[in-house]
């Protein structure tokens, strides 16, 4: 037993009781990310890490994160730590600046470990598309199934218990996919609940701030670190923050809770769907009320394409800026152009470039109506439905994905007709911008199959409670690949 | 909406700065049928064309504007130390013309 | 075949506020390259923009200014395209929301009438950096990298190039009075994109546009049109068509000249900007922008005019927006508003000229200014009066000090006084009263100079010489 096993709230008990010092903690992280074969991190920032550890001296009792230590993903902005995104054409790129979720981590004593491995420029959903290669499964230690991303090291972070709490970024399910296929609590808040200042912006109508941890509780205490009103992103809330975890024991007792019909009929899946029949029955004991609703079929299918036109459109703008001019590796040329058809060339992949090239199409005046507005209005059509459901029921409780990680070579991030809504209706949070967590819900063959559970906008007090109840009837709280447990569904 | 052929992409690639392979082409191509496809699909969908496009997830404007006070600027060195050619402090790039 | 002109004006001004349109960094045109720079201006990953607050008030200043619509949704967009001097790839603008549209501005016509021009729009942005270009390679300095622009895009109202001239003038003076930047021409902080096109009078369709860009003086812009429209004018007389281009004026040879023939319009792929949300402006906050604005050229004008200064007066007042507030911290003090603005204009300027100076550097205050301008009206000459002016600054005095070290007192107008003086001086000369008889009248001069000289100058010349002539009548 490792003091890393544990959860964040059992380990600041433990660093308050000084039975470990965050040094102690750190060293063991840093051992651990070391001998990870998981391919998680792009950097392993030993002297940084050992150095502010070492300063931790008198525990904060009132400061759940003092001395603990954490991975960020690599498009997280990190002063004077290079932050690639995983992508050749930010090699070498070293910030002058910190994040605002890291400048708040650093506050609070939490003390970071490495930065993590991501689909290129946060935009794949697999973990296999970073310059550093594929990010494997932890649970799978024969390598041969994804990991999910684009959020890929960040999970294999707190899934290999290399420590109890990662950073990730989520704009279609780019967090809450990947914890569902690696046991974990993934959480994306509202839009605008925690700043996206010097978050590499992927598709900022679509982007969150999102995080990994073993269990609600930690995830409701990491957004009550992490939410609030940062005058540096325009787009930042000014709603006040709660107390996150105040209510999770209250239960779900009156909760309504909207199972989407579609999103079950595209589930193949019979024993996620036995699973999830099981903890729909576990709600109903607790006293939820539950209800099998119709989202429409046409919408849920246009998912993918919407997410899809929207998301390239924004990147292709966003990353205008990587042109080796300012940052990233320099190649010369005989004309400006020159210069950056040389970065932009050799620094994108072959994917990254497919997909700006359809999302500046998208934009042109002369296809926008057919492609980038029509998104936009579909995207529209899409909320209106999602809300109006939220608006008669508290939640929307759905299977985070059909199926446990599947093995390479079973799916690839090209366009395919194929598109199953069950893979990915998960973008309506980030449509909707609407508060979503994925819990655990059981394991099928040893590898884990998550639930998700969405509410609505600011309400993530009430989500963390619902999250919590879910959590209790799996029995799976504080799961992953090196806390194997049997589920109680 | 433009006729895509092989043609038109590789110009908006050129357009973005980069090069694509003939191959990258291709799969592109096809990328994009399919996309055509599902996005004529949806155009289909009862109501869309009379949907109001949607850039923010939700109604979310605010009355906040940045008081006009000068913050300390980067140390030159600094903000330009990540540059791969610079010269007298300042960027340097061939010739631009036009 | 007769063409009449159709002219259409774009006008970039660079707004003076402290920091810069979306960033904090400081907005003050420094010189040292790159030592105003933010991180969003250098376009790190991750930096986001926020509205500058200064930057909308001035805009809604000048949008009122100009009878515009105000829009109280603030909405930004992003032009989408890849330029050396442009850093993030993109220029975020007001595309599809403006904050100010359909206004008008009058203007007077080279007939001396005068005539509405129609304004589309307006709209902020923020500017592109700046670039170097030597021999063989191009520096890049970000200090210009996204400081607050307003444009102003008038309709294709304008037929000539003294229109064109009166209508960017007016425009200058919103934005210098507004405070809302230098608009100097000459240094780029008010920029000029013209466009001209000819038709034969009666025709509805426009002909092929042609631009001119980045003309420099206000004389220019009149010169470059009128040249412009002459050149399409033979063009089209003599049977061939004009192309559609880009040119520039050469002041030197005060012709327009060919830059780039335009190809396809580029598509700037414009969608909303998803990092501002949108920016909702109380009825209170557009109305205290606008009551707050300082007052603009056209009421002083009226002010300067209601208080008896002639029209060239007041204009060379508020040629220089320094000047007018010069002017004006004197005028509550004078007695003669027409007296002080003459030392304004004559003196003051006089001496700034002389000395190479701005009136932010002249040395003596308005109210000190004002005193002198006060003595006049109470009897000392003007030249009395220019000896004091001189004095104080030379000796950086108050004009009371200057007075008593040059002993200057009020001259004598007392007609006993002069009369004595006169009479003796008569008595002591009896050539030059022949002289005069014999109609040599410098004769005269060298009279009322001795009368002045006997009195050491304390004699009032005006009345020397008004009392030496009934006194010669009588001789």
């Amino acid at each position: 037993m490792s003091y890393l096993d544990l959860s964040i709230s059992e380990l600041h008990e433990a660093l308050v009781a000084k039975k470990v010092t965050p040094l102690e903690l750190a060293q063991e992280a840093l051992a651990r990310a070391k001998a990870d074969n998981n391919n998680a991190f792009e950097l392993i920032l030993e002297d940084e890490a050992l150095a502010f550890a070492s300063t931790l001296t008198e525990p904060e009792a009132d400061n759940p994160f003092w001395g603990i230590p954490f991975v960020a993903k690599d498009n997280f902005s990190t002063k004077g730590i290079e932050t690639t995104a995983s992508s050749n054409v930010l090699k070498g790129y070293v910030p002058l600046f910190d994040a605002a979720v890291i400048e708040r981590l650093k506050a609070k004593k939490a003390v970071l470990i490495a930065k993590a491995t991501m689909d290129e420029l946060a935009m794949g959903g697999t973990g296999t598309t970073g310059h550093k290669g594929i990010t494997y499964n932890p649970w799978d230690p024969k390598h041969t199934r994804l990991c999910g991303g684009s959020s890929c090291g960040s999970a294999v972070s707190v899934a290999a218990n290399i420590v109890p709490f990662s950073l990730g970024s989520d704009t279609g399910d780019s967090v809450r996919k990947p914890a569902s296929l690696n046991g974990l609590v993934g959480m994306k808040p509202t839009w605008g609940r925690i700043s996206r200042y010097g978050l590499f912006p992927f598709a900022p109508s679509l982007d969150h701030v999102a995080y990994f941890t073993r269990s609600v509780k930690d995830s409701a205490l990491a957004l009550n670190l992490l939410a609030g009103r940062d005058e540096r992103d325009a787009t930042s809330s000014l709603r006040p923050v709660e107390a996150y975890e105040s209510s999770l024991e209250e239960g779900v007792k009156g909760k309504k809770f909207a199972v989407i019909k579609e999103i079950i009929d595209s589930t193949s899946d019979k024993e996620v769907l036995a699973k999830f029949n099981a903890s729909l029955e576990a709600l109903k004991k607790e006293g939820a009320e539950v209800e099998i609703v119709s989202f429409g079929e046409r919408l849920l299918e246009s998912i993918y394409a919407t997410y899809f036109v929207i998301s390239c459109a924004e990147a292709t703008s966003n990353d205008a800026n990587l042109d080796g001019i300012k940052f990233g590796p320099y190649y010369g040329g005989k004309s400006y152009q020159e210069v950056m058809m040389n970065a932009r060339t050799k620094g994108f992949s072959k994917l990254i470039k497919r997909r700006f090239v359809i999302g500046s199409f998208s934009l042109m005046a002369e296809n926008q109506d057919e492609l980038f507005r029509r998104a936009q209005r579909a995207r529209s059509l899409i909320v209106s439905r999602t809300n109006e459901i939220l608006a008669d029921f508290d939640y929307i409780y759905v299977p985070a994905a059909p199926s446990v990680a599947r093995e390479f070579g079973a799916t690839s991030d090209k366009l395919s007709n194929e598109y199953l809504i069950a893979d990915n209706h998960l973008a309506l949070g980030n449509f909707a911008g609407l508060p979503s967590i994925t819990v655990p819900l059981f394991l099928e063959n040893g590898l884990p199959v998550g639930v998700n559970l969405m509410g609505r906008a600011f309400e993530e007090k009430s989500l963390f409670q619902g999250a919590r109840a879910i959590e209790k009837i799996t029995g799976l709280e504080n799961l992953s690949a090196v806390n194997k447990k049997e589920g109680t569904l | 909406m433009k006729e895509i052929s092989l043609e038109v992409l590789q110009d908006a690639a050129h357009r973005l700065m980069f090069e694509l392979s003939d191959e990258e082409l291709k799969t592109l191509y096809e990328e994009f049928q399919t996309l055509k496809k599902q996005m004529e699909t949806i155009g289909k969908i009862e109501g869309v064309d009379e949907a109001e496009p949607m850039t923010f997830p939700f109604a979310c404007e605010n009355s906040f504007l940045r008081e006009d006070v000068a913050e300390t600027p980067l140390d030159r060195d600094e903000a330009l130390k990540n540059a791969g050619n610079v010269q007298d402090g300042q960027i340097k790039l061939p010739k631009v013309v036009g | 075949m007769n063409f009449e002109a159709i002219i259409g004006l774009e006008i970039h001004v660079e707004m003076k506020t402290k920091s810069k349109m979306f960033s904090a960094a400081p907005n003050s045109f420094s010189r040292t390259p790159n030592s105003e720079v933010a991180l969003l201006d250098m376009a790190y990953p991750g930096t986001m923009p926020v509205v500058n607050k200064q930057a909308v008030i001035n805009a809604i200043r000048v949008a009122n200014a100009l009878h515009m619509t105000i829009d109280h949704e603030l909405r930004f967009d992003r032009k989408n395209y890849f330029y050396s001097d442009l850093p993030k790839g993109f220029q975020i603008t007001q595309q599809f929301r403006p904050i100010g549209s359909n206004g008008y501005l009058e203007i007077k016509t080279r007939e001396g009438g005068t005539k509405r021009v129609e304004i589309e729009r307006i709209h902020m942005e923020e500017d592109t950096c700046k670039q170097l270009h030597l021999l063989d390679y191009t520096l890049l300095d970000y200090n210009r990298a996204g400081v607050p622009l307003v444009e102003i895009v008038s309709r294709p109202d304008i037929r000539n190039g003294t229109e064109a001239m009166r209508y960017v003038e007016a425009i200058r003076n919103i934005v210098v009075y507004s405070l809302t930047s230098d608009g100097k021409m000459e240094e780029g902080s008010l920029r000029c994109d013209v466009n001209v096109s000819l038709r034969p009078y009666g025709q509805k369709a426009f002909g092929t546009k042609v631009e001119i860009k980045n003309i420099n003086s206000l004389k220019n812009i009149e010169a470059a049109l009128d040249y412009e429209i002459l050149r399409q004018n033979s063009l089209l007389l003599s049977g061939q068509k004009v192309q559609q281009e880009t040119r520039r004026f050469d002041e030197a040879t005060g012709r327009t000249v060919l830059m780039r023939v335009k190809t396809d319009a580029v598509d700037y792929k414009y969608f909303p900007e998803p990092n501002i949300v949108p920016i909702r402006l109380s009825d209170e906050f557009v109305q205290n922008a606008i009551d707050t604005c300082p007052e603009l050229y056209d009421a002083k004008k009226a002010k300067y005019l209601a208080k008896g200064l002639s029209e060239t007066d007041a204009e060379i007042i508020l040629s220089d927006l320094a000047m007018a507030t010069y002017f004006e911290k004197g005028l509550s003090l004078v007695k003669n508003p027409k007296g002080l603005a003459n030392f304004v204009i004559v003196e003051v300027n006089g001496y700034l000229n002389k000395n190479g100076i701005s009136i932010n550097e002249f040395g003596l205050s308005a109210e000190n200014l004002a005193k002198i301008a006060n003595l006049q009206e109470e009897g000392f000459t003007h030249k009395q009066c220019a000896d004091i002016f001189n004095h104080c600054l030379a000796n950086n005095v108050t004009p009371e000090e200057a007075q008593k070290a040059l002993n200057i007192q009020k001259q004598v107008v007392d007609e006993g006084a002069v009369l004595e003086a006169v009479t003796a001086v008569l008595d002591a000369n009896p050539q030059s009263i022949a002289d005069f008889k014999n109609g040599k009248d410098r004769a005269k001069g060298f009279l009322v100079g001795q009368v002045m000289k006997a009195s050491k100058g304390k004699l009032n010349p005006a009345a020397v010489a008004k009392v030496l002539e009934e006194e010669l009548k009588k001789r």
